[in-house]
């Protein structure tokens, strides 16, 4: 079972963050301050960790950057009320793998911490996705279905890798803008959907299997049927 | 009024320094007078002794004696003359014997008044070659009193001069205690929570005007500031009421129903995302008002930058029917915060697709473009546009206009850009496109 440990100093926060973990399938390990959330991070091997950026004892940056001198590698989401665009630069600097804004969704938490995993375990060097009869060149940037060529403009070939490498992971509109984008704004609901709607079109044509699925209220997915 | 509290103020004090220099200068300039004239009459006296003596001396010793008494029937009441032998004693006169300090051929001497010569005298010696010593004198009360006069005059005029400072202070004091009692009355009022009080002011214009009219634009800004952060609570809890209401009635509904469907749930989880959303959109707004900091500001080419929201919101454009037009100058650059420019532009083009669009034959566009004067962003669509009473106000944070409640999104979207515009020290400006609205970035204005 995948091992995530939530450094999280408000009890009801980390609470709510474990259960939304066991109900997507992981083991949560609560630690509710800096010093003992380093110490678990040291001794413990955890596939990922949730990190709020302002902790009792020891400060979230201070403690990433503590565990990389330490030699970790795990997966650092940081979390954090702090939405300044140098917080998140610096919370990034210091060795997090993403950073998440205070309110979130939880489901957004779980979406993030999966694609977290799924690139920590998959080196990037591939030149080739797959997903089903999808395919999708990253040497030549060519996109195919069912053995037809698709023509896609750089950014829907850049969504369309996202969507790719997180196959079967719920991704949220704002995961998607942050990620591909790389704009850390609310973008509204609307464009996010249009752009994924552009691509749906180009990929699920009529008479092939849909493969890029909405999740009502929450995101989109892409899967194998 | 207390006296302690008329010493205090500054309008007192002022009379009264005033008073002592004009004092220190009456008293220097009649003890001026007094020293110049009382040396000038002393010299004439001198003057006249002496020519006395000479023609004296000039008179023959035999008739000298004769001389002096002549002298004495005719002028002996303001004028002495005396011979003393040259043993000291007296050989006619009216001076008894040699005052003690008077040297023949020495310096004058002052006496006062003696039997024989009733009033002060002011007298001279001369040895006469037959060693005989003559003295002559003259009265010298009309000086001494003339000297008194002055003296007075000195003393009396410098109190005055005093009293009439000290007066003058008080009187003139209590006019401004008077409008500070009243200015500070005003101030404990409006420190009571009586935001509509103003300080008094005359029409005079002085100090104390100027005083309470800088205070009252003061309390103008404070006014307006704490109107702006009620009707901002006051939009916050109506935003966010109307989807809370829907959520707590949908949960209620699910508690009541048999077994809830994923639908219901999501519907749910739905109102409280824009909830969140919204929350989100404060929040950002807060922090963007609080920035004051250019960390992130680097040269950026608004060329670039408008090619890159043009491209972002090109599907949603066509998506809503709307034509996205990009008319730009390659190579303006302005020093600015790049993703936060991005986010203001974003927010506007979002705000025109979203007011222009989905119109029943209506001929929807926005236009971008970039202008080498000033240097401008401008984005401007045909839509509905925004009425000349509301331009103003759609700029102040949280304001929402009818027509912003009626359509999704946070709506807090052109206070974002306005917080922005304003961190950047740019300016924004909404203008009447005939149709439409045209919003500009101006870049070159740094109020």
């Amino acid at each position: 079972m995948t091992k995530i440990l939530v450094i999280e100093d408000d009890p009801q926060t980390a609470e709510e963050i474990a259960a939304c973990l066991t109900a997507g399938g992981f083991e949560a390990v609560n630690r509710f301050d800096g010093p003992t959330g380093l110490e678990a991070a040291k001794s413990e091997r955890f596939d990922a960790i949730t990190l709020d950026r302002m902790l009792p004892g020891l400060d979230g940056l201070e403690l990433i950057k503590a565990l990389r001198e330490a030699g970790s590698e795990a997966p650092v989401l940081m979390v954090s009320a702090l939405s300044d665009v140098d917080d998140r630069v610096d919370g990034l600097r210091a060795g997090g793998d993403d950073y998440l804004i205070k309110p979130f969704a939880p489901k957004e938490l779980v979406a993030r911490l999966e694609v977290l995993l799924r690139r920590h375990r998959r080196p990037e060097a591939e030149v080739r996705l797959a997903v089903a009869d999808l395919e999708l060149d990253l040497v030549k940037h060519e996109a195919w279905r069912d053995g037809r060529r698709i023509e896609l403009l750089p950014m829907e070939f850049q969504l369309l890798e996202f969507m790719m490498r997180n196959a079967g992971q719920l991704l949220t509109r704002r995961m998607i803008f942050e990620k591909v984008w790389e704009y850390y704004f609310d973008p509204g609901t609307n464009l996010i959907n249009v752009h994924v709607g552009k691509l749906r079109r180009k990929i699920d044509t009529p008479g092939l299997v849909p493969l890029i699925r909405t999740e009502r209220g929450q995101g989109y997915m892409l899967h194998a049927p | 009024m207390r006296l302690s509290e008329v010493w205090r103020t500054t309008t007192f004090r002022l009379s009264v320094v005033y008073g002592l220099l004009f004092a220190v200068g009456m008293v220097a300039l009649l003890a001026m007078v007094y020293v110049r004239s009382a040396v000038y009459l002393t010299h004439r006296v001198d003057d006249i002794l002496a020519a006395e003596a000479a023609a004296q001396v000039r008179v023959a010793p035999a008739a000298l004696k004769p001389t002096i008494d002549a002298a004495l029937t005719i002028n002996g009441r303001n004028s002495v003359f005396a011979l003393f032998a040259p043993d000291g004693t007296r050989e006619t006169g009216n001076l008894s014997a040699m005052p003690a300090g008077l040297v023949p051929g020495g310096r004058p001497v002052e006496i006062p008044a003696t039997a024989q010569f009733p009033v002060a005298a002011r007298l001279i010696a001369k040895r006469l070659p037959s060693g005989e010593v003559l003295v002559v004198g003259r009265d010298i009360n009309q000086l001494r009193q003339i000297r008194r006069i002055i003296a007075s005059a000195l003393i009396w005029s410098g109190g005055l001069i005093i009293l009439a400072g000290l007066a003058g202070g008080t009187a003139l004091s209590l006019g401004p205690i008077r409008r500070l009692r009243r200015l500070q009355a005003a101030s404990h009022d409006i420190a009571a929570g009586n935001l509509m009080r103003r300080m008094p002011s005359s029409a005079r214009g002085d100090e104390l005007d100027m005083f309470a009219d800088t205070v009252n634009h003061m309390l103008g800004e404070v006014e307006r500031l704490m109107s702006e952060v009620r009707a901002s609570s006051e939009t916050i809890a109506h935003d966010l009421r109307t989807p809370l209401t829907r959520a707590r009635s949908q949960l209620h509904r699910l508690e009541q129903a048999p077994s809830a469907s994923p639908d219901q749930i999501a519907q749910v989880t739905a109102e409280l995302d824009e909830v969140l959303e919204r929350f989100v959109a404060i929040l950002r707004l807060s922090e963007l008002e609080t920035r004051a900091r250019s960390a992130g500001f680097a040269a950026t080419d608004l060329d670039r930058l408008l090619r890159q929201v043009a491209e972002l919101y090109q599907p949603l454009a066509e998506e809503a029917g709307v034509r996205l037009s990009l008319a730009s100058t390659p190579g303006v650059t302005v020093e600015a915060d790049a993703k936060l420019l991005f986010e203001a532009v974003s927010n506007l083009v979002d705000n025109a697709i979203k007011f222009t669009g989905d119109r029943e034959g209506y001929d929807g566009e926005v236009r971008l473009a970039v202008e080498a004067e000033g240097p401008r962003i401008v984005v401007q669509d045909n839509g509905p546009g925004v009425p000349d009473a509301e331009r103003s106000a759609v700029l102040q944070r949280f304001y929402r206009s009818e027509r912003d409640r009626l359509t999704p999104g946070s709506g807090l979207g052109l206070s974002i850009v306005a917080a922005i515009v304003r961190m950047h020290r740019f300016r924004l400006e909404l203008q009447d496109a005939a149709p439409g609205l045209r919003c500009v970035i101006d870049c070159g204005a740094r109020p």
